[in-house]
């Protein structure tokens, strides 16, 4: 019966052939031995898929990942985390700094001075004339220059948006400047006019009235008049500058030869607000950027800012690609109107062109992105010939993935690192990690508002059982916000000690007793509270557990409650509708933590949800992120530091620990001065990266004998 | 025929209608915002955020928000608010990957199915008929990502070879059988798990109706007359017991852009469920609607051309 | 095809029956049932999965329980099953009941035994109240539709939801007041517009009114399209949307896979209902001045409770199974909650260092959907009047 035959053959024929396919995959071995194309293939696996392309618009890690490869700054962090350079081959960093001479204040031994007068006293004073503290010496000894500025008269148009009415007024502000010093500094002082008003009069700064030198046209604005003033005419004003010195000859992976007008494009690029770059404000202090000659680039900044430097080292972008100019025309050639195209809609962000080791290929959503190696990039191409990142949503597909050979490196989670350190044929690395867990407390509501019960709330929880049990000792202490591997740690400051009956006789100092059923009362009412995180995160869960059973042991009555990611952030923290929480920082190198903890950021939709309020911590912030000497700011952190464990406004939990595992067959691959190639051993950095050698890695059919191990 | 087909549009229009009105409602009346911009993410003021709304007119109110959308989503300008890119072209791009897994997965259940329910029917009651029942039953019965982790764990473990993604990585300039064996291998795992629940229902439906079939009169005199019994099971039982799966042709349509979130997550198969899923997470509105709207559209598409199907293949109806 | 009268459909309605046949529908049901083994398997898996989660319920619910599914034994984590518990690093309260970790810990050290069996209470709830609301809404869809189906809509309803809908936009839209009483105008008039007899037709009736009086479309014809409008959508997908867009909690779960799932229930109702409306007894029975609702609920509903419980059994197995595919998604049953589901996608990433926090919850599952499944099909055996007919 044909009809009967072909219902049998049809199923055997298309299993057959499905199955059959299984002889051409190679195996594990297969696909080093018997492929040298893909010994000089890097391939990688996330759980997510980059968003966009562009490192001024992206703002989740895959993407960064990629733009770390195809783009370059103008510096980096060593090993050590300095900063070394990288695009630009050196820098300057110094100062310039303006006052207002205030006629009107008597200055001590001079008497009512104009400006002139002012600057030779300063002069005279630097040339060791005067008594004065050593501190004051110091900050006159770093003035190198100084210049007279002549009065001048200028207006500015501001746009004012009404209270009632939504349109807006145009308010013309008319400005009578006086005369200014201009002192060009060595280094950066932030101390510079509390020094010179130790010998120019007390109050010589603080009684310049700006606003009397500020006429506004508008009627109904005159009352912020002061508040202009404040910003048109500064009376003393810093501006720290950096002046970068690019390395000759560095060419995108397009073959244009990278010029100062590119950075200073980056930076525009940055600021114009219809690109909508989420790192505007890492530049908004910036005051201009000024193109000095193709290889120099001269940053002036607004204010005094520290962080600043660090943040150049985000990827340049390629200007005869992306300007108005190329925008328009590949707007044109879409068929878009180029009024609202902008570099969030280019194909750049899709195809990007950078001046990194790793020229782009291809991306294709959610699978793979595809680098080669750039033959031409600056420091020599790298080993790899290519660089394969690949999507794979599910950790436990992406393990399997590692064990079949189509993943090169696989990051452990905690409770495998003891099963596959095991492996013999993988090497592995660990390191911190540059962020922490904490529990935070909302400090505006009771019994938080207490400091005795947030340490002792600290003391209830067995932080050592976390680490050791929920991440399998990989994880280490944390006592405060720093980034546990750089020096603005305070590595004095101990952890508290889990001690469930000192917490108790904390507890009991302020006010809360055991009451006839167990729990924690005062004044009648039960010590209970609610904590919450968000859902799909197992660590985080399993400390909601631990916590709440710890607090539990004490006779607290916790309730727990784990929320979307989305309700999580915008219906209780956002809005500081929460009594306690479980999150998580991501930190980064530098110290600022304004936003975290200054008592400025408490509002809703801030990131200070906790409601911390310390007036000499809000000090320590604000000298911190204004202080460019390295040594001075690592003193102000370890105060600070020591502040926040006393006040313990988070229960400081663990920094996690990362552990990679790469095919032993990865080696570092350098040559000798005779120009001899041999093998290193991947050994993790000081700070916690492994692949800070990337370029030089390289795959061997077999593993190699190491002339020096370790 | 003519009015029947007339009629039969218009009323799927105007479903259509209700579907995207409701689609629309469930995810913009949903609590919460769309995640484009990270709320806690330092980098992000509550400013950039007003500018994002603005730019996708989440400032509106809902009936011009609806009006935007389905204006984009018909003159093919949709982007998506995640990576601005056009929102028609992603879910191409997504179908031509999913549409193997389909096809494959399609065919193994069309296949199967059929000799399975046969044999099934013939001997009803038998161990074969027994067997084969529990069997589609514990198919159906056993967790998708479980069955899919056993599977990829056993076959990792005992062949090492990679099963996960649509290639292998890493062959670099593979000759094309190669590379095309290559990909059907990566296809085997995830359209037999995507089928399985298929073949299980299907061969019950084929059993189903064979049975119904094989207890009609003229089988019985087919039967009777002394016809060799392949030739009533295969000839005439099997004919008329076909008559409603040709109908179930147009019922497959939807299927096309379903993709399972779940197979294709575990195999990181970059397919339309996936997309569909990232999308939900992100709360990327257009591409979510989109997708809904397409596959109410096909869902739509699929029972008129079953009813079509119906009318063609079925002599005893005529409008 | 002749249909048993009501009164006979099981054996205690019968008390009244002049006649009693010598066998009842039911015990002719079960014999037939009794034949197939594999639904007798189910039947009784699901009967011990029952008491099992009944126990369950009782041991580990409550302020001290026997079995706490949550208490964490950090030290005695990722214990294999029937494992000794460590007695010296436990409190005396901490440890097992039985003496031993019967199914294992998992990795904070909680006992899987006793999460399992809270995890079957929790699981058979999801199924039963997720299938009880679509049942629900079911019957009531396909009730309506079947019975009333002829009866049109008009303009007047028309427009009085429309203002009703208008109200509850403004409500939407912020203006809470204005909103509440444009909706309750709408309702208002809605309900006015149900119970009002059609005017009279003698003496001449205003344009308006006959325009208001308008028939447009029957109600059958709405309540088939609403089926046709929530068929569009793809169900997983759209219990996957409305669940990641609410906050996390068992009754959303719950309650979306019950909004998402009653349109075969509705069209099994509806079928039926339309042939039964044509049947003998009922035309008696409205002969009798017997009222709809009585008619609906006492004479129509037992003969079309069939397919329905058997939709409904499946029912059980396939939201136990969209659960636990929801978990493995992450949008599952949050905590404290432990159900099947959430307990095995919490186990994946453990499956080379603990394989029974995988196996366990996931051949339980099987297990159970199985019998389910079984179950389910040996019901519609036994009630498919055309199979018993052969046999």
């Amino acid at each position: 019966m044909t009809v009967r035959r072909l219902l049998i053959f049809a199923p055997t024929v298309v299993i057959l052939f499905l199955l059959q396919s299984y002889f051409w995959v190679p195996t594990y071995e297969e696909q080093t031995r018997g492929n040298p194309d893909r010994l000089h293939e890097y391939i990688t696996a996330s759980i997510g898929d980059a968003s966009i392309l562009n490192p001024i618009l992206s703002a989740d890690s895959a993407s960064s990942d990629i733009e770390s490869m195809v783009f370059e700054g103008l510096i980096d962090r060593d090993e050590e985390l300095r900063f070394r350079g990288r695009l630009a081959t050196s820098w300057d960093l110094y100062e310039e700094a303006f006052f207002c001479v205030n006629e009107a204040a008597s200055v001590p031994g001079l008497g009512r001075a104009g400006g002139r007068e002012v600057a030779e006293y300063i002069q005279r004073a630097k040339d060791g004339q005067l008594a004065m503290a050593s501190e004051v010496k110091a900050s006159l000894d770093n003035i190198q220059e100084i210049a007279l500025l002549p009065a001048r008269e200028f207006s500015v148009v501001r746009r004012e948006k009404g209270e009632r009415d939504d349109g807006e007024t145009e308010v013309t502000i008319k400005v009578a400047a006086p005369v200014r010093l201009k002192l060009v500094l060595k280094n950066v002082d932030q101390d510079l006019f509390t020094s010179l008003s130790a010998i120019l009069g007390k109050d010589y700064f603080s009684s310049f009235r700006g606003e009397d030198r500020v006429t506004v046209d508008q009627e109904a604005w005159k009352e912020k008049r002061a508040e202009y003033a404040k910003e048109v005419l500064p009376t003393t004003e810093h501006n720290p500058v950096v002046v970068f010195h690019l390395r000759p000859g560095v060419t995108f992976h397009d073959g244009h030869l990278l010029d100062a007008n590119d950075v200073k494009f980056t930076y525009e690029a940055i600021m114009d607000p219809r690109n909508l770059s989420p790192r505007v404000s890492d530049y908004e202090p910036v005051k201009g950027v000024e193109v000095t000659d193709p290889l120099t680039v001269r940053i002036v900044y607004k204010r005094l800012y520290s962080p600043a430097l660090g943040t150049w080292g985000m990827g340049i972008l390629p200007e005869h690609l992306l300007n108005d100019q190329a925008l328009k025309e590949e707007a044109l050639g879409l068929g878009k109107g180029p009024e609202d195209f902008t570099m969030r809609q280019s194909g750049f962000s899709r195809h990007p062109i950078g001046c990194g080791p790793f020229m782009f290929r291809e991306w294709k959503s959610d699978q793979y992105i595809l680098l080669d190696s750039f033959e031409d990039y600056w420091e020599g191409a790298p080993n790899y010939k290519r660089y394969t990142y690949r999507i794979v949503p599910d950790l436990l597909t992406q393990e399997m993935e590692f064990y079949a050979g189509t993943i090169d490196s696989y990051s452990v989670q905690p409770h495998q690192v003891e099963r596959l350190k095991q492996e013999p044929q993988y090497q592995n690395f660990s390191g911190l990690s540059f962020g922490y867990t904490y529990i935070g407390y909302n400090m505006r509501r009771e019994p938080f508002n207490d400091r005795r019960v947030r340490r002792a709330l600290a003391m209830a929880i067995d932080v050592d059982k976390i680490i050791a049990y929920v991440l399998h000792g990989q994880g280490e202490r944390i006592t405060g916000p720093f980034v546990k591997q750089t020096d603005y740690y305070n590595n004095i400051i101990k952890p508290l000690a889990y001690d469930p009956q000192g917490a108790l006789k904390l507890l009991k100092q302020a006010g809360w007793e055991r009451g006839p059923k167990g729990w924690l009362e005062k004044d009648g009412t039960r010590f209970q509270f609610t904590l919450i995180t968000n859902s799909g995160n197992n660590l985080r869960k399993a400390i909601l557990a631990i916590a709440q059973d710890g607090w539990k042991r004490i006779g607290i009555d916790v309730q727990t409650d784990l929320l979307e990611w989305a309700v999580f952030i915008q219906e209780r923290v956002n809005k500081g509708d929460f009594d306690a929480l479980v999150l998580g920082w991501s930190m980064g190198i530098d110290p600022d933590l304004y936003q975290i903890w200054h008592s400025s950021q408490t509002h809703p939709h801030q990131l200070n949800f906790v409601g911390f309020q310390n007036q000499e911590a809000d000090d320590l912030i604000i000298r911190i992120r204004q202080e460019y000497d390295h040594h001075k700011q690592v003193a102000y952190c370890h105060r600070l530091h020591a502040i926040i464990a006393e006040e313990q406004p988070y229960t400081f939990l663990y920094v996690g620990k990362w552990t990679a595992l790469l095919d032993k067959r990865i080696v570092i691959l350098e040559r000798d001065a005779e120009g001899a190639p041999f093998y290193r051993k991947i050994t993790p950095t000081k700070t916690g990266t492994f692949t800070f050698y990337f370029n030089k890695w390289i795959k061997l059919t077999h593993t190699p004998i190491f002339a020096v191990e370790g | 025929m003519l009015s029947f087909i007339g009629r039969s549009i218009m009323q799927k229009i105007i479903t259509l209608f209700f579907v995207s009105v409701v689609s629309f409602l469930i995810i913009h009346l949903a609590p919460g915002e769309p995640s484009q911009v990270d709320p806690l993410n330092p980098k992000f003021t509550p400013e950039m955020v007003e500018r994002f709304q603005k730019a996708f007119h989440l400032d509106e109110p809902l009936h011009v928000q609806y009006l935007y959308f389905y204006r984009d989503l018909f003159t093919g300008k949709t982007v998506s608010w995640k990576d601005n890119q056009s929102v028609l072209w992603k879910i191409w791009e997504r179908f031509l990957n999913s549409l193997p897994l389909f096809v494959v997965g399609t065919l193994i259940t069309w296949t199967l199915s059929f000799p399975v329910g046969i044999r099934a029917a013939i001997f009803r009651g038998g161990l074969y008929d027994r067997s084969t029942t529990f069997f589609s039953y514990l198919l159906i019965s056993i967790p998708g990502f479980f069955f899919a982790y056993v599977l990829i764990i056993f076959v990792v473990n005992t062949f090492h070879v990679p099963v996960i993604g649509m290639e292998t990585f890493g062959l670099g300039e593979a000759t094309w059988p190669n590379a095309l064996m290559d990909r059907v291998w990566h296809l085997l795992l995830p359209s037999v798990l995507g089928a399985t629940g298929g073949i299980a229902v299907l061969s019950r439906y084929v059993r189903g109706q064979m049975l119904e079939v094989e207890g009609q009169d003229y089988v019985r005199t087919a039967k009777a007359k002394g016809l060799p019994p392949e030739q009533v099971h295969y000839k005439h039982a099997l004919r008329n017991a076909l008559l409603p799966f040709v109908t179930m042709f147009g019922l497959i349509l939807p299927g096309l852009i379903g993709g399972s979130v779940i197979i294709e997550s575990i195999f990181s198969w970059p397919g339309m469920g996936r997309m569909a899923y990232e999308a939900i997470l992100a709360r990327d509105y257009a591409v979510i609607l989109t997708v809904n709207f397409m596959s109410a559209v096909l869902v739509l598409a699929g029972t008129f051309v079953s009813d079509l199907l119906y009318l063609v293949v079925d002599p005893r109806i005529r409008l | 095809m002749t249909k048993v009268p009501p009164d006979l459909l099981s054996g205690d309605r019968s008390m009244g029956a002049p006649l009693v046949p010598k066998q009842t529908r039911a015990q002719a049901f079960w014999q037939l049932f009794r034949q197939n083994r594999l639904a007798m398997a189910g039947l009784m898996i699901f009967v011990v999965f029952f008491f099992v989660a009944l126990t369950g319920l009782v041991l580990t619910s409550g302020r001290a329980p026997f079995l706490d599914p949550a208490q964490v034994r950090l030290q005695e984590k990722l214990r294999p099953p029937l494992s000794n518990p460590h007695l010296e690093s436990l409190t005396p309260e901490e440890a097992p009941l039985l003496g031993v970790y019967v199914l294992g810990t998992d990795d904070l050290g909680r006992d899987v035994f006793a999460r399992m069996l809270q995890g079957a209470w929790v699981s058979l709830t999801v199924g039963f109240v997720a299938v009880g609301i679509s049942v629900f809404i079911g019957i009531f869809m396909g009730g309506i539709a079947g019975f009333f189906g002829e009866s049109h809509v008009r303009v007047d309803h028309l427009l009085s939801i429309l203002i009703a809908c208008t109200g509850a936009g403004v409500m939407a839209g912020g203006g809470l007041i204005s909103g509440t009483v444009i909706l309750l105008l709408g309702l208002g008039l809605f309900a006015y517009a149900l119970f009002r007899r059609k005017a009279a037709t003698t003496g001449p009736v205003p344009v308006w009114l006959r325009a208001l009086n308008r028939e447009t479309l029957s109600v059958d014809t709405v309540i088939m399209r609403l089926v046709d409008i929530m068929l569009c959508f793809p169900s997983f997908f759209l219990i996957l949307t409305v669940v990641a867009l609410l906050p996390a909690s068992i009754y959303n779960i719950m309650i979306v896979i019950g909004l998402t799932s009653w349109m075969g229930a509705a069209r099994f109702v509806r079928a039926e209902f339309l042939s039964l409306r044509e049947q003998d007894f009922v035309t008696a029975a409205r002969a009798l001045g017997v009222g709809s609702f009585r008619i609906i609920f006492r004479h129509m509903m037992p003969n079309a409770m069939a397919p329905v419980l058997v939709s409904a059994t499946i029912g059980i197995a396939s939201a136990i199974l969209t659960e636990a595919g929801l978990s493995f998604l992450g949008f599952g049953v949050p905590p404290p909650h432990a159900t099947w589901g959430n307990i095995l996608s919490d186990g994946k990433g453990f499956i080379f260092d603990a394989p029974w926090l995988t196996f366990v919850p996931g051949l339980a599952i099987l297990v159970v959907v199985l019998s389910f499944n079984l179950f389910g099909e040996g019901l519609r055996d036994a009630l498919n009047p055309k199979l018993r007919e052969r046999s």
